[in-house]
């Protein structure tokens, strides 16, 4: 079922946690929540699972409103940070607890555990106690009683983060196939941008209690709406120069930068976004139209790729990511210095607020 | 072992702090031994002295003393019944109070600590007695024709009793919630139950280790009472540890009243074990 | 025991304990420690005690005095037993000081230094100072037996119908076997040995008009004071107390039960010969009278009663008058007998 969140204010005293916020997250859809600690989205989501009332502003479910509604009345699915899982009872009890609640008969009830294990591949681990399992399994476990009850919407906060990276990164495709399987509306909150980008069907990047921008993981990385979200997600060069005529922009060090759409006003201020794998360095950059020179000051080699920390003269240091042939070597070396350019198309404006 | 593996072992930073916890802890053990284990030890060879168990067999066959025993733990368990179902809300409270609300709420619970037994136990005289504050206050409001009986029976012991051991309830079970991660509780909620459930099936059960050691403290605290069932009591109830003072203080009678100690003190620990075989199961299970 | 002829002074009678004549033994010949240690009740009593007896002493012989208490018997047995006594004087609680002298607690009184010599013969010891009377005696509220209405004797106290309200007895079978047995008529001469199965079936006629069995001394004064109970039975300095604090309470004496409160030495006390010379102090009657205006607990010297003003005469169980009415407590069967008696009465307690 959709979601709909519409003008929610949430204050604390003298903070405010969330200053008016609109999101609609439809139905199947995976929404995650993006933003660093403190942003609100935690707040955010309490607002939604009723265990924060907002101060202003409404929660619809479809088309009930629920913002008053206690959270167990909300049909809402949630797996918590550290799970919550109930310490005193067994795997299939902690699972088949929402149905208990719902008043299942219990033929039914321990048929859908069953279910919902099977779901989480842990079918022959019933019987024990949370304690007894690992964080993973504590996870799916977590996930199992969360979709049990065919929740109107699931709810994830940080799942992820206690996991180490490669249980992680299986547990974020399992969580992403269940999601898809089931067509389960889901609201996933995260601080971690890489995560967002891998799992969601589209991204809300939230800071300092507000939304800055809605998008597909493509739109929020290639076209991010502030310079925050284009700093948080992603690595970034952010260009800060003087508009001119015709898509152009004066920064200093690097002249006059071409780019693909209008830059504002003459001689208004305009902040330029260059992602890093889209610099060229030596030959390639001689084609392109935005040219400088920089010194090499640092290379990380990352695998399928070097990462290049450039100084240009007389202008901003920048990042760039070169591609790796396994078989080609190195194409630079640290102190030396090289050509470098971008395309017209790869400059990206960002609007000022 | 070769002498390489037991410098090893000895290095080994998890037992060295081990052994140092046990070091920090042995005074307080060695004070325990001194002031409490010595003198037990001399209490169970007194009940012995005369090289018979004469003395246990009077206790044992005398139904004056089984039958006072039998009552002490009627008492004790009608405490500890009472104890709990009082402290529990006052526990649930304090654990989601805020600071001030648990200094607070802390100092009433620990007043009595602050007064002597026999002031305290007078004030409940003062308060509950026949032409007492309470039964003033009622008659004058209309709500009573006679004076209700509060003091000089049973319920006067109970509520005496009760009064100074609710903070041994209390604290336990305030920590044991303490202790319950409130996402649990969210958790609940959001899966479905309405608070009272919540409760029952969640809080509750994991509070149990808390409750446990409330109730074990307190039905074996009420056990050794003997002034405040003397004094509120007049004389319809007596307790065991009533009759073993008598013993010592009146009759010098030592050796039965080491006897009937022996027999307190057993009986405490049997019900003790029963009690920890039945909830411990599942509630040290917790976390 | 033989009296012997007193080589001191008569003492004179001064009231002021500054101008009481020194003895005129001589002493020097004996080493005076800077202090001994006298145990005695304390509270209210503790504070009179300095004021007389200790101040006394120290006045006489420049040996200070500290006080300890409270009165306690397993003490005084734990301490002569290890061999490690430190009180040099020590008051013995009730009817202790029989059992106390059974038991091998106490040394033998130096009559050479403790002079008796005017006191009653039946109270005098070889081990024990009798140092003042008190008797167990029945009070009532004179608010609601006005006019010399109240029950006079235990047998009037026993008829509820007559004397109706609630009652309150100690939780203690001592006075209350005695006080039963009169009730049943039983003559006074005639009490022991006691027949506990004939006192505890007195016992039981009476029962559900006891509201409060008293356990603390201060127990049952309070409780006519707060109208817990009309009638009640207790120490009579506890209630000569609150009637002079105004509380509408009066005592009467007949079939009161008079005993005497005693001191002793431990076996193995420090400086002797001091605490026999405390003793001595203890015998002054201007001291005695200073103690039996305030706390209606005369001491056992006659010539006590010149020093107390008329007024307080009728408050005294030592009063002729008031003597007569009385019986004293059999001390030698209680001692034979009080751990059977008591487990007859908690026997009897524990029925309802």
């Amino acid at each position: 079922m959709d979601l709909t969140v519409r003008g929610v204010v949430r204050r604390f005293g003298a903070v405010t946690a969330l200053a008016g916020v609109d999101l609609t997250v439809a139905e199947g859809e995976l929404l995650t929540i993006l933003g660093p600690s403190g942003s609100g989205k935690t707040t955010l989501l309490k607002v939604v699972a009723g265990f924060e009332i907002p101060d202003e502003g409404t929660v619809h479910l479809g088309t009930a409103d629920v913002t008053m509604a206690p959270p167990r009345s909300r049909d809402v699915g949630m797996v918590f940070q550290n799970y919550a899982l109930f310490p005193h009872l067994t795997v299939a009890q902690n699972v088949a607890f929402p149905l208990e609640m719902r008043r299942l008969p219990k033929p039914e009830r321990t048929q859908r555990v069953a279910e919902a294990l099977a779901l989480v591949e842990l079918t022959d681990y019933g019987h024990r106690l949370p304690r007894q399992l690992s964080g993973g399994q504590q996870q799916r476990v977590a996930l199992a009683r969360a979709i049990v009850f065919k929740p109107r919407l699931l709810l994830l906060d940080e799942p992820f983060g206690a996991l180490d990276r490669k249980l992680r990164e299986s547990m974020q495709l399992e969580v992403r196939r269940l999601q898809r399987r089931l067509r389960l509306t889901t609201l996933f909150i995260t601080h971690d941008q890489e995560e967002a980008l891998i799992l969601s069907d589209r991204i809300a990047v939230m800071s300092a209690a507000l939304i800055e921008q809605v998008g597909t993981p493509a739109e929020v990385y290639a076209r991010p709406a502030t310079r925050f979200v284009a700093d948080f997600v992603g690595e970034s060069n952010l260009l800060d120069g003087i508009a001119t005529e015709g898509h152009g922009a004066e920064v200093s060090g690097l002249g006059r930068v071409q780019a693909g759409a209008s830059t504002g006003a003459p001689g208004a201020r305009a902040t330029l976004l260059l992602r890093p794998e889209a610099l060229r360095v030596g030959a390639e950059a001689a084609a392109l139209p935005n040219r400088a020179s920089a010194r090499i000051l640092e290379t990380v080699f990352l695998g399928l790729s070097v990462k290049l920390r450039l100084q240009v003269e007389g202008g901003p240091e920048m990042l760039a990511r070169l591609p790796l042939r396994p078989s080609a070597p190195l194409p630079v070396t640290e102190g030396e210095v090289v050509p470098l350019g971008f395309a017209t198309e790869d400059v990206h404006v960002i609007r000022h607020g | 072992m070769s002498s390489a593996t037991a410098d090893r072992r000895r290095a080994d930073p998890a037992r060295a702090r081990e052994r140092m916890l046990v070091m920090l802890a042995l005074p307080a053990l060695l004070l325990l031994g001194v002031i409490f284990i010595w003198p037990l030890l001399r209490l169970l060879s007194m009940s012995v002295a005369d090289g018979t168990l004469d003395q246990f067999e009077k206790a044992a066959l005398d139904d004056l003393y089984v039958m006072v025993l039998y009552e002490s733990m009627e008492i004790a368990v009608l405490v500890t019944v009472i104890c709990l179902a009082l402290a529990y809300p006052v526990a649930a409270w304090l654990a989601q109070a805020g600071r001030t609300g648990f200094i607070l709420g802390m100092f009433f619970l620990l007043l009595p600590f602050w007064t002597s037994i026999l002031v305290r136990t007078y004030a409940w005289m003062v308060l509950l007695g026949r032409n007492g504050v309470i039964n003033r206050t009622l008659r004058d409001w209309g709500w009573i024709e006679f004076p209700l009986p509060l003091l000089h029976n049973l319920t006067g012991v109970l509520i005496g009793i009760v009064h100074v051991m609710l903070p041994y309830m209390v604290i336990p079970i305030y920590a044991a919630l303490l202790r319950i991660d409130p996402d649990l509780r969210r958790a609940a909620e959001g899966l479905g139950a309405p608070a009272w459930r919540a409760f029952l099936r969640v809080t509750l059960p994991l509070s149990l280790p808390g409750v446990f050691a409330g109730c074990a403290l307190v039905f074996v605290i009420t056990l050794g009472f003997f002034i405040t069932p003397a004094l509120l009591g007049g004389g319809q109830v007596m307790m065991i540890a009533m009759l073993i003072e008598q013993q010592v203080r009146e009759f010098l009678d030592w050796n039965f009243a080491a006897a009937l100690a022996t027999v307190l003190l057993a009986a405490t620990l049997v019900i003790y074990a029963a009690l920890a075989k039945l909830t411990g199961g599942q509630g040290h299970g917790a976390r | 025991m033989s009296i012997k002829t007193t080589r001191r002074a008569v003492l004179g009678a001064g009231l002021a304990a500054a101008t009481l004549p020194l003895p005129a033994i001589a002493q020097s010949s004996v080493p005076k420690p800077d202090r001994i240690v006298v145990n005695a009740s304390g509270g209210a009593m503790a504070n009179l005690f300095r004021r007389t007896y200790n101040a006394e002493f120290e006045k006489r012989h420049g040996i200070r005095v500290v006080d300890t208490s409270p009165v306690d018997f397993g003490k005084l047995r734990a301490m002569v037993e290890s061999g490690n006594v430190e009180w040099s004087v020590t008051e013995l609680g009730g009817q202790d000081f029989v059992r106390a002298k059974n038991m091998n607690l106490l040394e033998p009184l130096d009559l050479s230094i403790i002079d008796l010599s005017k006191y009653p013969a039946a109270v005098r010891d070889t081990h024990a100072f009798p140092s003042s009377v008190y008797s167990t005696v029945m009070a009532y509220r004179t608010d609601v037996f006005r006019d010399g209405s109240h029950p006079k004797g235990w047998a009037e106290f026993w008829d509820v119908r007559r004397f109706p309200g609630p009652r309150s007895l100690r939780n203690h079978p001592v006075d209350n076997l005695e006080f039963a047995l009169l009730a049943d008529g039983v003559e006074p001469d005639k009490l022991y040995p006691i027949d506990i199965d004939r006192a505890l079936r007195k016992m039981t006629e009476l029962r559900p008009h006891i509201s409060v069995w008293w356990t603390t001394g201060a127990q049952p004064a309070q409780l006519l004071v707060d109208r817990e109970v009309v009638l009640a039975s207790g120490w009579n300095g506890r209630f000569y107390d609150i009637a002079k604090r105004g509380a509408p309470v009066a005592v009467e004496w007949q079939g009161g039960s008079a005993k005497q409160n005693a001191f002793g030495i431990p076996r193995g006390a420090p400086h002797l010969h001091w605490a026999n010379q405390f003793l001595q102090v203890m015998t002054t009657p201007e001291l005695q009278a200073v103690y039996a205006t305030e706390l209606a607990y005369p001491g056992l010297h006659p010539d006590t009663v010149n020093f107390v003003a008329e007024d307080i005469k009728p408050h005294l169980p030592t009063t002729p008058a008031n003597l007569e009415k009385q019986f004293w407590l059999g001390v030698d069967w209680w001692t034979e007998n009080g751990q059977r008696a008591q487990e007859a009465w908690n026997r009897w307690m524990l029925r309802r």
